[in-house]
């Protein structure tokens, strides 16, 4: 199904997480998304797992098949000059190139944002790294707990008698890339609009730093008040009521309870009787209270699966939700119903269901297809493309170029 | 050749971006230029500006009342809130009534004059207001209508209700993050999913715009934010369905490098990350440590016997650490080729010397919270600057400049709005959340 970016074409020299994800999203709704991957070894992400029976093989990387849906895989070896030529005629087909080498390289291979501009002056060019192309942290070494470090949320995140601890494996990329994908629209409509280009610059580290996951506004915070909103915090009591997490009979629910939603609580938990009860209505607010309220909470939340305590909580507009395995996620029967998703085969490493579509567009929904194989689109693209013969491109493979 | 106009010059969105995951987008949008109109009014409280009408004295002086400027409670204190006054920079505020007759009118008149409306509202807002795509579609069959509760609009959990920690939970990224050998509890709950999804608005936003462009016709797009978060813990399910393996709380480990995590500096909750991707990154890190020896150790030979005793490989480390201070420690292990980065304190970060070699912190006046440092734009764009940032509005502040410099009311009309409590820029004392 035609997604609401088909006609644009972008030229992808990113790898890793970040990058792939934001041009993931351009590839799942409708962009052409021309993957450049380095020839024998390709992008990183063919190296990080998970693989079938934890065989590597540089086709099967589950993370690699995740981020890379639906673009076609070209390989070049930049390192060589016919390698950047193809690369300068493939640029001239494309409304946006985004690269992710680290700072200088592209300069360093004789194809830097000026060259590019020369191959295609109306492209915009998107440079994505991870502390930004100046500054004195320009060339340190980064993966994405280091960022998410540098960006100041990890040292608030955690247990406070512990060490700071990190999100799930390459979340601030995944998010990082969420951001760079719109970033990336921006500088579309930019060169789209008159035809002159548009260059963009992104730092993770900046992105992170920026993020609402707590950190921009607990840096505001800190300046109104002198003091920090959000530190690592072992029980994060605001109130008298409960919030946070909870066991349950098979597992925790994860509670948010606003002083407001007293009454929501009690009929959810079936004690309409303390909805007026100056005792509790009187203490909502005091945070010395919990205990007392636990009392009640507990015999009662124990009594109850985490599906259970969250269907009957949320029927009272009490937003308690169940804290799932990625087994229970993969069941789950919301993601079931909108058939989130979504069966692709792939001839190497096979069928599984994969995370689908997050933004549905209901007129132009877009479509999942299979990875590319490391360079599975170079013939068709060399030929149909830039013209070449077959025997002209089985003679850029001998010689490694692609 | 400057071009002053931003990417999103042009183009008006109103909105109803509300708590975490709304906030973000719209900050997003208006820093790439989009008129972005924050519809509000005084009979409803705005989550993001508070839940309550009045703060009480124990909330202010507990850890949610830093958030206050100054931790003044008095009249007007949602105008002085950092997670509002953060991210609804450079928006416009327009309070209207919904639920009355003249606010509707109003609302699809300024619908009429929009590109897009946005919203997080829980999932039967719109309907109940009438104000449903079928609805707007009809005024403007061009309006791109985004919207984006946390479970999204269809489904079995579409009236569920939650924060960003809640639709963490259920898609799974709460599970594989956290402390090791340990149960959730023990993890306090971190805030993926809200700008996840408030960064995929601002992106769908765009892509219908470009679709827009092209067919001349708008559209309904939705976001769920639990689907969002999914996505996030890709690799996870394809774990599960690869090696039938469920992914634990893997805390500050990775599943190939070591050593890998964050260890103590010298001071009180000081630390640096580290994470060790090669061989060469590992024996630069043992010549630091002044142990080359620990290269040649055959329980930390390679990389992938390296991992299997990351315990004791880590627990070397952070017996050498404590002795250095973490700034001082990263400039030196980066400086060698190791990978180390210290964690950054928010009360430090807008004096670190890379945000202000590279100007990241931006200064912007807030018309009733006064003048402090934000984080900049999360791009660079060369032609056309994003700068300078404007503040967030304060409640009902652009009633005037949309409803009559966009809709065309007179002085008498609008004046007639204020007595009939249309519009506003003080909350009623019965406004609730």
């Amino acid at each position: 199904m035609t997604g609401p970016l088909a006609g644009a074409r972008v030229l992808d020299l990113t790898q890793g997480v970040a990058g792939p994800y934001a041009t993931k999203m351009f590839s799942d709704y409708g962009a052409e998304v021309l993957k450049i991957e380095r020839p024998g070894r390709g992008d990183a992400s063919r190296r990080i797992g998970p693989f079938p029976r934890d065989e590597p093989h540089i086709e099967t990387s589950g993370m690699f098949l995740h981020l890379n849906t639906g673009k076609r895989s070209v390989t070049l070896d930049l390192a060589t000059a016919t390698g950047r030529e193809l690369l300068l005629r493939l640029a001239a087909d494309a409304d946006i190139i985004v690269e992710s080498f680290r700072p200088g390289t592209l300069e360093r291979l004789g194809i830097g944002p000026d060259v590019l501009a020369e191959a295609n002056p109306a492209a915009a060019l998107v440079r994505i790294s991870s502390f930004g192309q100046d500054g004195p942290y320009r060339d340190f070494e980064a993966d994405d707990m280091l960022l998410y470090a540098a960006g100041g949320v990890m040292q608030v995140t955690g247990d406070p008698e512990r060490e700071p601890i990190k999100l799930g494996l390459y979340a601030p990329l995944f998010f990082a890339g969420c951001v760079i994908a719109g970033m990336m629209m921006g500088a579309l409509r930019t060169s789209l609009r008159d035809g002159q280009g548009e260059r963009v610059e992104i730092s993770i580290h900046e992105v992170l730093t920026a993020s609402m996951d707590r950190g921009g506004p607990n840096i505001v915070a800190y300046q109104y008040s002198g003091a920090l909103m959000i530190e690592r915090i072992k029980n994060v009591v605001y109130s008298g009521l409960p919030t946070g997490v909870y066991p349950c009979a098979d597992g925790y629910v994860q509670v948010a309870t606003q002083p407001a939603w007293f009454p929501r609580m009690c009929r959810a938990m079936g004690r309409e009787d303390l909805i007026d009860n100056e005792h509790f209505t009187s203490n909502v607010f005091n945070p010395d209270f919990l205990p007392e309220m636990e009392a009640i909470f507990y015999p009662w939340v124990l009594s109850h699966t985490k599906q259970e305590v969250m269907e009957i909580a949320q029927a009272e507009g009490w937003p308690v939700c169940a804290i799932n395995t990625v087994e229970d996620a993969y069941r789950d029967p919301a993601f079931r119903a909108r058939d989130f998703f979504r069966t692709i085969e792939h001839p190497v490493a096979g069928t599984y269901e994969y995370p689908g579509l997050p933004i549905r567009f209901k007129r132009t929904p877009g479509e999942m297809h299979v990875a590319p194989l490391l360079g599975e689109h170079t013939f068709e693209v060399l030929t149909e493309r830039l013209g070449h013969t077959p025997a002209e491109v089985a003679i850029l493979g001998q010689r490694g170029v692609v | 050749m400057a071009d002053p106009a931003k990417p999103l010059d042009g183009i008006r969105v109103l909105a109803q971006g509300i708590v975490w995951a709304g906030p973000f987008s719209t900050m997003i949008l208006a820093d790439l230029g989009a008129e972005v109109i924050e519809i509000e009014s005084i009979q409803h409280l705005n989550p993001t500006r508070t839940n309550l009408r009045h703060i009480p004295q124990a909330l202010l002086e507990g850890r949610a009342g830093a958030s206050y400027l100054n931790r003044d409670g008095s009249e007007g204190f949602w105008n002085r809130q950092a997670w509002f006054n953060y991210a609804k920079r450079g928006c416009k505020s327009v309070t209207l009534d919904l639920r009355s007759e003249r606010g509707h009118e109003l609302f699809l008149d300024l619908v009429r004059h929009s590109d897009a409306y946005i919203e997080n509202n829980a999932a039967d807002v719109v309907d109940n207001l009438n104000i449903g795509y079928e609805v707007l579609r009809e005024v403007n069959p061009e309006l791109i209508m985004v919207r984006f509760p946390g479970f999204g609009i269809e489904g079995p959990y579409r009236d569920f209700k939650g924060y960003g920690a809640n639709m963490e939970a259920v898609a799974g990224h709460t599970g594989v993050r956290g402390y090791p050998e340990s149960d959730p509890s023990e993890t306090p709950a971190s805030l993926h999913g809200d700008p996840t999804s408030g960064a995929q608005v601002a992106f769908a936003l765009q892509a219908a715009l470009f679709s827009r462009d092209r067919t001349g016709e708008g559209q309904l797009v939705e976001i769920s934010q639990f689907e969002a978060v999914a996505s996030h813990v890709g690799h996870a399910f394809m774990d599960y369905q690869m090696n039938g393996r469920v992914q634990g709380h893997a805390g500050n480990h990775h599943p190939s490098m070591a050593p890998y995590g964050a260890f103590p500096c010298a001071g009180e909750d000081r630390w640096i990350t580290i994470a060790i991707p090669s061989d060469e990154a590992f024996a630069a890190l043992c010549a630091q440590m002044g142990r080359p020896e620990l290269a040649e150790d055959e329980r930390f030979a390679d990389t992938a016997v390296r991992h299997r005793n990351r315990d004791a490989i880590n627990a070397e480390v952070a017996a050498w650490t404590p002795a250095f201070e973490d700034h001082a420690l990263m400039l030196q292990l980066q400086a060698a080729g190791v990978p180390a980065v210290a964690t950054t304190h928010h009360e430090e970060i807008t004096s670190d010397p890379h945000h202000v070699a590279r100007g990241f912190f931006q200064s912007i006046t807030q018309h009733e919270a006064g003048t402090h440092f934000f984080p900049g734009p999360m791009a660079r764009f060369e032609r056309t600057s994003l700068l300078p940032a404007r503040p967030a509005p304060t409640l009902g502040r652009h009633n005037e400049e949309i409803l009559c410099g966009v809709l065309g009311l007179n002085a008498g009309e609008y004046q007639q709005l204020l007595d009939d409590e249309v519009i506003g820029t003080v909350y009623l004392e019965t406004a609730s959340a």
